[in-house]
């Protein structure tokens, strides 16, 4: 991926991933973590490289509305309610209205916002309004979830209990997430397989697998294999940026 | 009670400018009372402090003359020379006009968002279109539109279009604009079509700012029609008020006119100020919506970083 500018921001980045899986894009900013997601997305092209999501191009992918995005801010629109938020997928997909209303409903009750249906965003704490975007994007049943930090904004006792929630809307929906992250914890606990990005020009550093045991729980943060992972995330890390590898 | 916050202060302003107001209308006033009374003059009063408030034409009328004024031009309230009838013909003209400009506005800022190359072609005319002193373009459009058989009250509010129509379209091309570039990846993401994407996320986003602009255009406008009634022929409102007592030199009947049409502003602002509550319920109860939130702001820097 090179910028008009020649910037180049994203360079060998090979991966495959399987549907179900839970894939976290971790690296310091301007490794191209975003950019690979956007890509992803089609909000950008390619200027070299392929990319195939279930066989279609992202514009294919992106046409047949196979994703949902999450972006870093909410984007809530503050003129429309809670509710009325979700159903926006709904109507630009021109879902039929009773359905829109039943879909958008039923997802608040999956991210246990059903009570603030008639509340506008500007009422919802920084958490609750990011849950709205959640339900926002899985309204219109996708089968992959896009998410660029969405958490990052938050502070970490909320952060701790949406990733408990997202992991769990992930085991009820069976949906493929990618996860862009720069928190080492956050990325440990969430993921199925890490990739470890590294900037200038951005590369995939190394992929990790993760081994933790399903459902994950506040407990799972206090294992000794929780740790062992997230200094084998941090060492690569840290190869990456060329600094030395200290034992 | 939705005016009583605002009635207080705004009583307290009206009292410091009446007391502001006695003494520089004494000073102003006695050096003329004085020539009055050297010259003669038939007056019902002796010293030049006591004539000074009672002067045929007054360099500033007393409040008790402003106040008789506007007692003798009010009423009766359905006569074609009192103030009620002659303004409310000027908001007619006011209103038409700001709905002209809306459309319009509309039309220019629909395509100056649409295409660069529409507004690098057409915002130099616009502007140029603003510096022409609107009392020398009145009479001329006025006898163009003449020509056509346009008259009456139409080329007022076409003239009060003229200079509305200017800040609806820089404010509705800034609302149109406003929406955040997420939201706009957001509807990518949908697979939206333009049209969806300026029906959900522009049109929407843009209210706000159609509103702060139509207060400006509606003063604008009012002054659009008060001066194009001055300046061509005209039978009714409050610019032909204004030009038949200029030429009759009563002050004080000027004062007066000049105070109601300012109190007729505040009424069209104030209905603008309703109208904008009516709509944007999702304001109602805060003010600091339009501030962006910590969080919005942080992600912003984010997206501009990666």
């Amino acid at each position: 991926m090179v910028f008009q500018n020649g910037t180049v921001a994203l360079k060998d980045a090979n991966l495959e991933i399987a549907p179900g899986e839970f894939i976290s894009l971790i690296g310091p900013s301007g490794c191209g973590k975003t950019t690979l997601l956007r890509l992803l997305a089609d909000l950008i092209k390619p200027s070299a490289g392929t990319i195939r999501i279930g066989g279609k191009t992202p514009e294919e992918a992106r046409k047949s509305r196979a994703y949902g995005y999450v972006f870093q801010a909410p984007t809530l629109m503050e003129w429309r309610t809670v509710l009325s938020n979700v159903m926006l997928p709904l109507e630009v997909m021109n879902f039929p209205p009773p359905e829109r209303k039943a879909r958008a409903e039923q997802m608040l009750t999956l991210v246990g916002l059903e009570k603030f249906a008639r509340h506008y965003p500007w009422q919802l704490s920084g958490g609750m309004q990011q849950r709205v975007s959640i339900a926002r994007a899985l309204a219109f049943d996708p089968q992959l979830l896009f998410m660029d930090e969405p958490f990052g904004a938050l502070d970490e006792i909320t952060r701790e209990n949406l990733n408990l929630e997202l992991l769990r809307l992930w085991r009820e929906t069976g949906k493929t997430v990618i996860f862009v992250t720069h928190s080492i914890p956050e990325a440990v606990f969430l993921s199925t397989r890490i990739v470890v990005m590294t900037p200038r020009p951005g590369k995939i550093e190394t992929v990790i697998p993760l081994d933790l045991p399903q459902p994950r729980t506040f407990e799972t943060r206090e294992t000794a294999r929780f740790f062992e992972l997230a200094t084998e995330v941090r060492e690569a890390l840290r190869k990456g940026h060329g600094y030395e590898v200290t034992e | 009670m939705r005016l009583s916050p605002n009635l207080v202060p705004m009583l307290v302003v009206a009292l410091v400018v009446v007391a502001l107001y006695w003494p520089i209308m004494y000073l102003a006033n006695i050096p003329a009372a004085q020539r009055a009374l050297d010259t003669g003059a038939a007056l019902p009063c002796k010293t030049a402090f006591e004539c000074a408030t009672q002067l045929r034409s007054p360099v500033l009328p007393s409040p008790q003359q402003l106040w008789n004024g506007f007692a003798n031009l009010m009423f009766p309230l359905n006569s074609p020379n009192a103030i009620p009838i002659n303004a409310a013909v000027t908001a007619f003209e006011t209103l038409v006009g700001l709905l002209l400009a809306t459309l319009v506005g509309f039309f220019f800022a629909i395509g100056m968002v649409a295409s660069r190359a529409f507004e690098r072609a057409l915002l130099p005319w616009i502007v140029a279109s603003q510096t022409v002193p609107i009392i020398a373009i009145a009479p001329m459009l006025v006898v163009l539109l003449g020509q056509y058989g346009v008259q009456g009250w139409l080329p007022k509010a076409i003239i009060a279009a003229y200079i509305a129509f200017f800040p609806i379209t820089i404010g509705v091309a800034k609302g149109l604009q406003s929406p955040d570039p997420l939201a706009l990846d957001l509807m990518k993401t949908y697979n939206a079509n333009n049209w969806q994407t300026y029906l959900k996320l522009r049109f929407p986003a843009s209210v706000p700012y159609l509103f702060t602009a139509f207060k400006v255009a509606m003063t604008a406008a009012l002054i659009g029609a008060i001066v194009a009634e001055i300046s061509t022929i005209s039978f009714q409102g409050i610019g032909k008020m204004l030009a038949e007592n200029s030429r009759a030199s009563d002050v004080v009947a000027m004062w007066v006119i000049m105070l109601s049409s300012a109190v007729l502003g505040i009424l069209l602002v104030a209905l603008v100020n309703w109208l904008e509550r009516l709509l944007t319920p999702w304001r109602r109860s805060s003010q600091v919506v339009a501030v962006p939130t910590k969080e919005t702001r942080l992600a912003t820097r984010g997206e501009v970083r990666s």
